[in-house]
């Protein structure tokens, strides 16, 4: 475990570009420069975790992106298995993981590799364990940060949340390679916060409503809008 | 009712239309599922201008070999420009969201005329929360980019011309 880091996920993806082959996790006490989506900063303090894993997959880029639901998916479980609470967690499109309905959680994943190039696919994990940002600084209409200290009590450090969280992610992530999509889709869409309601997605250059009816078998949102149906492969979703 | 967007579709059939004219094909179907319950499904016809058939004539269950060749030239392209053709296209990996620079009001990867490095990151495709860097598939220089930041790209979609 790394006392601190710049981000790592930036880490992660320097010990690829030295040559590193074999998947590995970075773990870090704090981060100086955690990034969320689109260059968002993530705030770091310690106690909370920040580790990324490091890969190199050799499927297709849409095949490789659907590993943010493998994540989603393990994330959930080690929360679980660590808590024994498995009503308070949700999972919002594609791989928040709420609590209580508020935000505990982040994964951003990084890709290198695309047409016909083998790359690296960095995973990186956040989780609030002990403190979380307060609503102010976060984006009006966002979920409210929450941490799992305040919301259950419990307090589990970085390393005992990796010791959960890197066999479960093993687990998924041989499901994944094993079975395809499917399965995760099943699972995910189990634990899916807000189906069947009204929700915002957010895209590049548009905000489309509509309630959502599902995830398809390419991993999209799908949602009904007055226009019809939309698949959504990227946006920002809101409740 | 489409799932996915118009200008995706638009993008694909272009894409179609490309192929069909640099592989002297005189047809071309596809059909693609989005999901379970949604699907493109595209036929791409070149007329062959010069053979025009006698409308009385029972129409030949296939177009004889040297009529195709005959008519690869003369048929007018079903769009005026298609930049996928192109042999410095850099298509679209995958279905996503394109975006220019790492974040928003950073400097792009590339611009027009930037001299760029096999495999240095000229923009990213974001779909599922994976942020997907495309690499530059070869060393050269940045002469087109064809979609604005933050649009949705189809897979296949032209991106940028490199040579």
């Amino acid at each position: 475990m790394l006392a601190s880091v710049d981000s790592t996920s930036a880490q992660a993806a320097r010990l690829a570009a030295a040559g590193l082959t074999s998947p590995a996790w970075v773990l870090a006490g704090e981060q100086t420069a955690g990034k969320g989506r689109r260059g968002r900063p993530w705030a770091s303090p310690r106690g909370n975790f920040y580790a990324s894993l490091v890969m190199q997959p050799a499927e297709p880029p849409e095949q490789v992106a659907l590993r943010s639901f493998a994540a989603a998916l393990a994330l959930r479980e080690a929360l679980v298995g660590l808590t024994g609470l498995p009503q308070v967690f949700a999972l919002k499109w594609p791989n928040d993981v709420l609590l209580n309905g508020g935000k505990l959680a982040g994964i951003l994943l990084e890709s290198t590799g695309a047409n016909g190039r083998l790359g690296n696919l960095v995973i990186g994990i956040g989780v609030n364990l002990t403190t979380a940002p307060d609503p102010a600084e976060v984006e009006p209409g966002a979920v409210t940060p929450v941490s799992l200290l305040a919301e259950t009590g419990l307090r589990i450090t970085p390393e005992a949340f990796l010791d959960a969280l890197a066999p479960a992610y093993a687990r998924w992530e041989a499901v994944f390679t094993t079975y395809g999509f499917a399965p995760l889709r099943d699972e995910w869409l189990r634990h899916a916060a807000r189906l069947g309601q009204t929700i915002r997605a957010r895209t590049g250059t548009q905000t489309r409503t509509g309630i959502f009816e599902t995830v398809d078998a390419t991993g999209a949102l799908v949602l009904t809008t007055p226009e019809g149906r939309v698949a959504i492969p990227a946006a920002e979703v809101f409740f | 009712m489409s799932k996915h967007s118009t200008e995706a579709d638009v993008a694909f059939i272009k894409a179609l239309a490309e192929l069909l004219n640099q592989n002297d094909l005189t047809e071309l179907s596809v059909k693609r599922d989005y999901g379970i319950d949604d699907s493109l499904e595209v036929r791409v016809v070149k007329q062959a201008t010069v053979v025009a058939a006698p409308v009385a004539m029972p129409a030949p269950v296939a177009l004889p070999a040297p009529t195709t060749v005959a008519a690869a030239a003369p048929a007018a392209p079903v769009l005026s420009e298609d930049p996928a053709q192109h042999p410095g296209a850099v298509t679209s990996p995958m279905v996503g969201t394109a975006y220019l620079s790492a974040e928003p009001g950073a400097s792009p990867f590339v611009t027009i005329g930037a001299i760029v490095t096999e495999g240095q990151t000229v923009l990213i495709i974001e779909a599922m929360k994976t942020m997907n860097h495309i690499p530059a598939p070869r060393a050269g220089t940045v002469k087109r980019i064809l979609i604005a930041d933050g649009n949705p790209v189809e897979y296949g979609a032209p991106l940028m011309i490199i040579e």
